[in-house]
């Protein structure tokens, strides 16, 4: 939660000193960007599906038409969870004792599309669909070793969001979004086996 | 443009926030891991010899050892004695009597170990002192064990070894002496020294994890 607090008060420091200079324009006309704070939970896979905050997701496109814009897209995500003592039986010799902290770290990026109901409107429903790469971290943790697997795979991630523009001067708003993302990365750590990472989530932040 | 490089100044900062877990919130210092030979019977052994001292792993020039009267042998060869007695293993002063031996390292230093695993997954090979076959038997000089498995763990500063080594099936045209139960035990340190409690509650760990050690078959 400490870092969650500390990565927002960052974001709000920075965009407080952008804002000021957004005020009047976007930062690039017919076009728009994203940070936002997100919040993540992994599905269809019990190795670390406590869901958390500790993410971030960056955004910026370009509306090629008026309703259609292209663009770029990176976020990235920690979701942790504490497994008590047990006895793993890594095959059918060797047993392993511990306690351990799991770990999913996933970087998902690529090309993001975006289709909006409403142009240049107070209120900017859109659909979206980011296609890309990922990377993914699953480690283990014990008091003495980490076990980890490191994965490439592919990511889809539909979205549905807002962006809300509250003052009719300036393109600055807000902007919040659900997702669902897939990515067909398949890992292994010890016992445990990750074949496609599900997600479902969502990100608040800021338009400009 | 420019308005947007505090941006991406911020995105790539974030880039590599992976928030660690808190290891902390491990409950546990210790963890255990075992292997065996699985095709060994561990019932159709009887008897077992055990030395009253703890061999060092370093890089002295000449081996060293916990002796027989310092706490930490009592307490770990007293833990090892009280699972064996449970699953019907009997003790004996004379190695040339046991079927079973079973030989107790303590990783003082890792350099000398992990060297050795590096390239060769049987690690022992070079480290003179380790367990050489002429402790068991005054006629097995130039013996060495074998493993039915490879050791894949690199071993950490304040570890404990515990082997098993079939005395009773030692090759002598091979002149190998097979080891079949490997247990191995790290995070018992505490300020630098041997948690001893820590220590025993992983020998008995390490029994429990291993219920095919038993004098008769089940």
């Amino acid at each position: 939660m400490k870092n969650t607090i500390k990565a927002l008060s960052i974001m709000l420091l920075i965009t407080s000193m952008v804002i000021p200079s957004t005020t009047n324009a976007q930062i690039l006309k017919g076009g728009y960007f994203n940070v936002d704070w997100q919040f993540n939970a992994p599905v269809s896979n019990d190795f670390a599906n406590v869901a958390s905050g500790w993410g971030m997701n960056f955004e910026g496109g370009y509306y090629i038409i008026p309703q259609m814009s292209l663009g770029l897209y990176i976020s990235y995500h920690t979701n942790n969870k504490y497994i008590g003592e047990q006895v793993l039986h890594l095959n059918s010799t060797e047993s392993l004792y511990a306690d351990q902290q799991h770990s999913l770290y996933q970087v998902p990026f690529g090309m993001a599309a975006r289709w909006r109901f409403i142009e240049e409107g107070m209120w900017e429903p859109y659909i979206g669909v980011k296609l890309g790469a990922m990377y993914a971290r699953m480690e283990s943790n014990t008091q003495v070793y980490t076990y980890y697997d490191k994965t490439w795979g592919f990511n889809v991630q539909p979205e549905l969001g807002l962006t809300i523009y509250p003052m009719r001067m300036t393109r600055t708003g807000l902007h919040i979004a659900i997702y669902y993302n897939y990515s067909t990365n398949k890992s292994k750590v010890l016992t445990y086996n990750i074949d496609g990472y599900n997600n479902i989530g969502f990100h608040v932040g800021l338009s400009f | 443009m420019k308005k947007a490089i505090p941006i991406l100044i911020m995105a790539v900062t974030f880039i590599a926030c992976q928030k660690e877990p808190d290891l902390n919130e491990l409950s546990s210092d210790l963890i255990v891991y075992t292997n065996y030979d699985k095709n060994r019977n561990f019932g159709k052994y009887s008897t077992y010899a055990i030395p009253d001292s703890i061999l060092l792993l370093d890089d002295k020039a000449k081996p060293t050892y916990y002796s027989a009267d310092d706490p930490r042998t009592v307490a770990i060869v007293q833990a090892i004695n009280s699972e064996m007695k449970t699953r019907g293993y009997i003790r004996t002063e004379s190695t040339a009597d046991a079927d079973l031996g079973i030989q107790v390292s303590y990783v003082k230093d890792t350099n000398t170990i992990v060297s050795y695993a590096t390239n060769n997954p049987y690690w022992w090979y070079g480290y003179d002192y380790y367990w050489p076959g002429s402790y068991w038997s005054p006629y097995w000089w130039g013996w060495g064990p074998s493993y039915a498995y490879p050791i894949s763990y690199t071993y950490t500063i304040g570890s404990l070894i515990i082997e098993i080594v079939a005395l009773e099936d030692a090759n002598a045209a091979t002149k190998k002496i097979p080891v079949i139960w490997t247990a191995y035990m790290a995070g018992i340190l505490s300020s630098n020294q041997m948690n001893l409690n820590r220590t025993v509650a992983g020998i008995y760990q390490a029994f429990e994890q291993s219920p095919y050690i038993l004098a008769t078959v089940q």
